[in-house]
């Protein structure tokens, strides 16, 4: 460089934000761990929630998940960007406040989710639990770190955007879409509130959320992390560019698509579940391009692996990406979700992702990253050894078991006997053949987690012999080209081709048997002129994706382009048609009456609508939303379902399958993904009241094998009666079909299905009071899967109904 | 990959530098072939149609499972006397005990004497006392009494089995069983 360019700065990084999430994520990580080590003891030995409610398996497994991911990834990756932001741009952050308000807003809101979660305030939505004041403020810390971000990129001093910076891109404006989207509430009180989403409606934004999460939380910023920090520490050139600009382009369009696959074979319709599959295969190479690009990159500096740590932690952290990002399309295959859904084997696939893949990347970038921000070295490269080798053997562990247990569950389930009935009609049969597998899950959480505390104890060595490193460098200012406008890069052969392809790709897809070979045509024809014009000008093509990544803007605008047309196409139609549906079916109702009233009346049977009439839920009594409120604070979705799907095994052992319309006045939907225990979309009047009443405070009174948590705070804890009319109210503004009598007679209506059910139970020499959570929670479940109980005594003597 | 080809790109990033390397062929297959099969599959399964959808494949499958049921029935001509009858074959009675023992006693108690479910062993009856009522109560559930529906979730066989067995305990009047409740079923004299 020359010395007498009079363009030179002294940059100083900003070291100091990147020390603070580094040992955020230190600690963070120690906690997600061992929450997740206490929540597996509690499926192989449920007395270890000693009987506490916010020590429960529903309460800790929604604060397990959200520490691993929010607390633990999320802090590694604040300071993973931070770091090689700051010298991939050759810039130091643009406003220290604005990272400090980052990093403390964050812990800030990680302790009030440490606090509520256990406390049952929740909304009941995977990985989405927290509620909506911290909603609000995990929204305003993430606009504050996009805000800062961006004004980094515009002070750059480097011209170029380098591909860790495209991921962190697609990361932050596509988290900011997905959180805001998904959390949409109305609040009825400071710390509850109802979606706005409902049933089906609920389950797609939800699982859009949930997967990309997963996509853009735990893989894209860890893409990102990967082309920085991997290619330092091996001292070796990234692979291949071209494979960087391929696979990143493919995998942000391609990801937000494949959300559907959490909900195959449930009463999503059938165009979005296709949708789900087929764009989850085609993700498999997208994903592995990122694997290839960092295994690649080691060629020549294998020798490392032997020698150096961060080396092995990052191999097999790619090794581990590659393996999910494998399963994953396979688990989407209709007929092995079939087998593999609601068992653990997912939970065997989302260890190996977070566990293999985020933690191992999280360990790797620390022990580079730490000795550098406290200029030394680590203080032991024998412990972190160790921690390697115990740290791999305790993943393995943990993803054989759950494959295991998972497929036999899958088997236990469908296995049908001689006659084509269930071989194994107890529920309970494939939890027991589970529990020695549960075991060795928790052997290897142990593992993980013991020798993540050598690390601990590296980390803070490490830290204690150094001092904090002080980053001073002289780069040339960029000076501000005119480059090309953002009109003639966002009007040219690469994005025209993509736009025309996608939309006639979007055409096929509701073209009918005689317009489909015309699409198809088209499409053959504009993938021949875009290989054409890639052949011809393939100089233009390389320069114009050199350009955007000069143009910070254009390159935000595309990539925000990329990720909402996945999201744009399947929620729009599903929203809006389902959205429909319970009004229709309340005209179609209603012109029945009156035909039936006035015989004048010419009445036509519209047989759809009277096949959604039939199946169309009716609003829940007060006190069975109460009930159900308690079954989404006590986390009951995290081992139950309620959607039987339409496979005939199911259907032997829950009844008739779901229909779309069941579950349609749900705020928040409840199908969830995982069957610890049985499904419950049909439990309603399965038992007695008095069944429930044991099995809720002793579930081993009713099935002696099982792992549930005992409810017994149920019976003492007390429901407000007079604030469910203000609940009812809420959900009225969002569509369910509450009159104004309901409302004004709510506190009435509830204690008399309160008093209903403790009467039947008082009469089998049971005492309950009729305002308790348990009473409420039993009128909840016997209500499942059926239409509307008898509320009073006067009621049950006409027949109810 | 030989080393010819790794041709390092100028610019360089942190010290980073980055090769441009072509793409390897068997990954483009990959991501070419996976979109030229969703959109084959799209086309079989929504466009043309030609595959069931899980619910018409549902239905195709119930519909032969109960044709399957219909034959076994008219074979077997289950009736009040069949099922007596296999209350005196031990076999399926172990089968029935084994049955009673893992999914009634919760309700109806090991010795038959109820709880939660009325007594099975004195000689009143709330839905009926002839053995086919009972099958029909086992199969088809009491809902709003707490009964539960076991016909699909047994299977035919193991509701006979049970039945046959719960047979067995009547008249045994176990000692601290729940008071009798529904009405006096005398059993008629077999002719």
């Amino acid at each position: 460089m020359a010395a007498a360019d009079t363009n030179m700065r002294t940059v100083v990084y900003d070291d100091d934000v990147c020390r603070a999430f580094s040992l955020a994520t230190v600690i963070w990580g120690a906690v997600a761990l061992l929450l997740g080590v206490i929540v597996a003891t509690q499926l192989s030995h449920w007395q270890a929630n000693f009987n506490t409610s916010w020590l429960s398996f529903g309460r800790l497994r929604p604060l397990h998940t959200n520490a691993a991911i929010f607390a633990f990834v999320g802090n590694m990756m604040f300071a993973g960007i931070y770091y090689s932001t700051q010298r991939l741009l050759k810039v130091r952050m643009a406003s220290d406040l604005l990272s400090w308000f980052n990093f403390w807003g964050w812990q800030i809101i990680i302790v009030a989710a440490a606090v509520t979660l256990p406390l049952g305030l929740t909304q009941g939505k995977e990985y989405a639990e927290l509620i909506w004041p911290i909603d609000i403020a995990i929204a305003v810390v993430w606009v504050a770190f996009a805000v800062n971000f961006f004004w980094t990129l515009a002070r750059r001093n480097e011209p170029n955007l380098y591909v860790a910076i495209w991921f962190y891109i697609a990361t932050i404006i596509t988290i900011a879409v997905l959180h805001i989207v998904n959390s949409l509430a109305l609040p009825t009180s400071f710390l509850h509130s109802y979606p706005i989403w409902a049933g089906v409606q609920d389950a797609l934004v939800q699982w859009w959320y949930g997967h990309n999460a997963v996509a853009f939380f735990l893989t894209t910023p860890i893409l990102g992390i990967m082309y920085y920090y991997l290619p330092k520490a091996a001292d070796r050139p990234v692979y291949s560019y071209r494979l960087s600009v391929v696979h990143f382009w493919s995998l942000v369009f391609i990801y937000i698509w494949a959300g559907p696959h959490h909900l195959l074979y449930t009463a999503l319709p059938d165009w979005a579940q296709t949708l789900g599959m087929i764009f989850s295969l085609m993700l498999w190479a997208p994903s592995w391009g990122g694997m290839l690009n960092g295994l690649l990159t080691l060629r020549g500096a294998w020798d490392k692996l032997r020698t150096d740590p961060v080396i092995k932690f990052f191999i097999v952290a790619v090794t581990f990406y590659g393996m999910a990002t494998f399963e994953g399309p396979l688990l989407s295959i209709k007929s092995v979700s079939a087998l593999g859904h609601y068992t653990d084997w997912i939970i065997g696939h989302v260890h190996g992702g977070a566990l293999g893949w985020n933690g191992f990347m999280a360990i790797g970038m620390l022990y580079w990253l730490v000795p550098r921000l406290w200029s030394t070295k680590l203080y032991s490269n024998r412990l972190a050894e160790i921690h390697f080798w115990i740290a791999t053997v305790g993943i393995l562990m943990y993803v054989v078991s759950m494959w295991v247990s998972g497929v036999s569950q899958g088997l236990f389930w469908r296995a049908l006997d001689a006659d084509g009935f269930l071989k194994y009609p107890d529920f309970i049969e494939g939890l027991v053949a589970s529990k020695a597998m549960y075991q060795m899950r928790l052997l290897g959480g142990l593992l993980f987690f013991g020798s993540y505390i050598l690390g601990m104890v590296n980390i803070f060595a490490t830290v204690a012999k150094g001092q904090k490193s002080r980053t001073e460098v002289q780069v040339s200012a960029r000076v501000n080209e005119t480059g090309e406008g953002a009109r003639r890069l966002i009007f040219s052969p690469p994005v025209l081709f993509s736009v025309a392809l996608i939309a006639l790709m979007c055409w096929l897809g509701v073209a009918n048997l005689l317009t489909s070979p015309l699409v198809l045509g088209l499409l053959c024809v504009t993938v021949a002129g875009a290989g054409l014009s890639f052949a011809l000008g393939r100089d233009r093509w390389a320069r114009w994706h050199d350009l955007i990544e000069q143009n910070g803007f254009v390159f935000t605008v595309l990539v925000l382009f990329a990720i909402l047309i996945g999201g744009v196409v399947q929620i729009i139609p599903t929203v809006v048609i389902s959205g429909k549906v319970p009004s229709q079916v309340a005209a179609y109702q209603a012109e029945i009456a009156q035909a039936a009233a006035d015989s004048t009346v010419i009445f036509t049977v519209n047989e759809e609508l009277a096949e959604q009439a039939k199946w169309m839920q009716q609003p829940y009594s007060p006190l069975e939303l109460e009930g159900r409120d308690l079954y989404i604070r006590e986390g009951c979705y995290t081992c139950h379902s309620q959607m039987i799907r339409p496979l005939r095994h199911e259907v032997l052992r829950y009844g008739d399958y779901s229909r779309l319309e069941e579950s349609l006045l749900d705020h928040p939907f409840q199908w969830g993904s995982k069957r610890t225990g049985p499904d419950l979309a049909r439990v309603g009047g399965k038992y007695g009241n008095l069944w429930h009443y044991l099995h809720m405070t002793d579930p081993r009174s009713t099935s002696p094998a099982s792992n549930m948590p005992s409810y017994h705070w149920l019976k003492d804890g007390r429901v407000d009666l007079g604030g469910i009319a203000h609940k009812m109210q809420t959900q009225t503004k969002l569509g369910v079909p509450y009159t104004d009598a309901d409302i004004l007679n709510a506190e009435q209506t509830a204690r008399g299905q309160g008093q209903l059910i403790t009467d039947d139970l008082a009469a089998q020499s049971v005492e309950l009071a009729p305002d308790s959570e348990l009473a409420a929670i039993i009128a909840y479940l016997q209500r499942l899967g059926r239409g509307p109980q008898p509320l009073t005594s006067a009621d049950l003597a006409e027949g109810g109904r | 990959m030989s080393e010819l080809q790794d041709k390092v790109r100028k610019h360089t990033f942190d010290g980073i530098q980055e090769y441009d390397n072509k793409l390897p062929n068997w990954w483009l297959w990959t991501l070419y072939g996976a979109i030229i099969y969703a959109l084959i599959y799209w086309l079989a399964v929504h466009t043309i149609a030609i595959t069931r959808t899980p619910v018409e494949q549902l239905q195709v499958e119930m519909v032969a499972a109960a044709e399957e049921q219909l034959a076994r029935a008219a074979e077997g001509g289950l009736s009040n006397e069949s099922l007596a009858l296999m209350s005196t074959i031990p076999d399926r009675m172990a089968e029935g005990k084994a049955i009673f023992l893992q999914y009634c006693v919760v309700c109806h108690t090991e010795s038959g004497g109820g709880s939660v479910g009325p007594n099975l062993t004195d000689a009143y009856w709330i839905h009926g006392g002839d053995l086919m009522d009972q099958h029909r109560i086992v199969t088809n559930g009491v809902p709003a009494k707490g009964m539960a529906a076991w016909g699909n979730q047994l299977g035919p066989r193991r509701v006979e089995a049970v039945v046959a067995y719960v047979y067995t305990l009547r008249g045994s009047n176990v000692p601290g069983g729940k008071a009798p409740e529904g009405e006096l079923y005398e059993e008629e004299a077999t002719p």
